[in-house]
């Protein structure tokens, strides 16, 4: 599955992202993602992602990506606290299965 | 503490946020954004106009001699680019506003332009040779000095571009017509109207547009670079970043114009050859002396977890502290978490606030040189400290102090959070058995 992650510069994501690819292997699942930051969301989700995350600290902005999820049909969540961080693959993960229901 | 997180998120955390995302403010912030890139490469030229070399190096070696006698040269990048700053600004905070309206945003952002250009009278000029130049227009009203003016510019050009396209007021072209043609004559009347009323008002009427914004925004930039001004930005970006969100992103889409006004005045009379700096608090400020490690001065903080008897704590501190040197600091802000967490918002509010008094005092004393260049984000904050301020030793002594300052409030706070959470890991680890 193809999940595209959103953070203020794409640079915190990118961890989240490393977190998240991890926890997949542990499963046999393979993930594909990648962080961007949000100027480059619009632009990136049109080439056809499954579901996209937003960082927490970036919630406020919400409904502005969840307006650019429903034109390109995906997804859009923002990222459950705890499983923002290294650590946070486990609930990471959840979140996406759950997500794409 | 459930009380005073519902009063910041509510009373605080929402109309701020909400203040952000107005579409105005959005498009200035992603079009100072922008200039970034321009702003750190031509201040690194400053580096290198004036390196932090000892001074009997630059009057022995090689390198450093070329240096001073092609000085001129060395700085054209600069000027350039931080010198006409506010004409990428203008240009870019048009093409944002256009965009979030769905209108064309090369058209917005020209439109903007020339709003901008309108406002400043062209002279004839000589060379220093003597030789003709023709029309010019002065730099001094391009780079940081005329930000706000540009700002009000693009987005009255814009305005009026929506105006005109919301009324249907345009020219409509047969079908078949290439799509860039077409946009370029929509575009027409809008530019009449901007062009017409832009040269009644500021060449016709002689109203000095510079002027005023000068009279108004001295005095606020006066206000920004007090001690007070400097402690109540840190605690607004602070507490936004215990309600979990992100301070900077927030705050910057209101101070950012004139954090980079400051800068650039910073730089103007470095070049010049000043040895006292205008300004105290531009944004590397708080870059490399507050926010070391990221938001909160967390880098101590990180450190002490390196050292915490609970297991989690622990395998955090080893996972965060390389992002953390590159000042990246969500995984600690959400993976402790500080965010909403009572044991580290006094802390991560504290902290920040001392070491910003600190850093000031030792700014206005000339202790430490005031900083004047702008050294991307990720640079750990010694090395940002340094090229910050020109090359000055004092300024790293000043970061680390900061650090050690940050991490002893820190100590207390993460002592007991650290009995709490290895308690907790001895029962879960209990049951588990």
């Amino acid at each position: 599955m193809k999940i595209l992650l959103v953070c203020s510069g794409g640079m915190s994501s990118a961890m989240v992202v490393k977190a998240l690819v991890n926890e997949g292997k542990k499963e046999g699942l393979e993930i594909i993602s990648k962080a961007v930051g949000t100027g480059d969301f619009e632009t990136e989700l049109k080439n056809g992602w499954d579901g996209a995350l937003v960082a927490p600290q970036i919630r406020h902005k919400i409904d502005e990506f969840k307006g650019i999820g429903e034109e390109n049909n995906t997804p859009v969540q923002v990222i459950e606290t705890k499983g923002y961080s290294p650590l946070g693959g486990k609930f990471l993960l959840a979140q996406v299965k759950e997500m794409l229901k | 503490m459930e009380k005073f997180y519902a009063i910041i998120e509510n009373v605080f955390m929402k109309p701020m946020t909400k203040l952000a995302e107005q579409r105005h403010l959005k498009a200035v912030r992603d079009g100072m954004v922008s200039t970034i890139p321009l702003t750190i490469v031509g201040s690194f030229f400053l580096i290198i106009a004036f390196p932090p070399v000892p001074a009997a190096w630059k009057e022995s070696m090689d390198i450093f001699l070329w240096i001073s006698k092609n000085i001129g040269d060395i700085l054209i990048p600069f000027r350039i680019t931080m010198g006409l700053v506010a004409i990428y600004a203008t240009y870019n905070i048009g093409y944002s506003l256009a965009k979030n309206y769905k209108l064309d945003g090369v058209s917005g952002g020209t439109l903007s332009l020339v709003a901008y250009f309108m406002t400043i009278i062209p002279s004839i000029a000589t060379s220093n040779t003597g030789e003709g130049l023709g029309f010019v227009l002065p730099m001094s009203k391009l780079g940081g000095a005329g930000l706000f003016v540009g700002i009000v510019m693009a987005i009255s050009a814009v305005e009026v571009l929506r105006f005109f396209k919301t009324k249907g007021i345009t020219i409509k072209m047969p079908e078949g017509v290439p799509d860039s043609v077409a946009r370029s004559f929509e575009a027409l009347f809008p530019t009449v109207a901007v062009v017409f009323v832009t040269w009644l008002l500021f060449i016709m009427f002689k109203f000095d547009i510079h002027n005023l914004f000068n009279s108004i925004f001295n005095p606020l930039k006066g206000i920004v670079d007090t001690p007070i001004g400097a402690v109540v930005m840190v605690m607004l970006i602070t507490l936004l970043w215990t309600a979990g969100i992100h301070g900077v992103s927030v705050i910057g889409a209101m101070a950012r114009p004139i954090w980079l006004e400051m800068l650039t005045a910073n730089a103007d009379a470095m070049q010049a050859g000043d040895k006292v700096l205008p300004y105290i608090t531009p944004e590397p400020f708080f870059q490399w002396f507050i926010w070391i490690g990221g938001s909160g001065g967390t880098l101590g903080l990180v450190f002490l977890l390196l050292f915490a008897r609970s297991k989690y704590l622990k395998d955090l501190g080893k996972a965060t502290i390389l992002p953390a040197i590159f000042n990246i600091n969500e995984p600690i802000i959400f993976g402790l978490p500080i965010m909403l967490n009572p044991f580290f918002t006094i802390p991560f509010v504290l902290g920040p606030v001392l070491a910003t008094i600190v850093s000031y005092i030792v700014m206005t004393l000339n202790l430490v040189s005031r900083p004047a260049i702008l050294a991307p984000w990720t640079f750990p904050a010694p090395i940002g400290a340094y090229l910050a301020t020109g090359g000055d030793l004092r300024a790293v002594a000043l970061c680390i102090f900061n650090i050690v300052l940050m991490a002893v409030v820190y100590y207390p706070f993460m002592k007991a959070y650290d009995k709490k959470m290895s308690a907790q890991e001895l029962e879960e680890g209990l049951e588990e058995v």
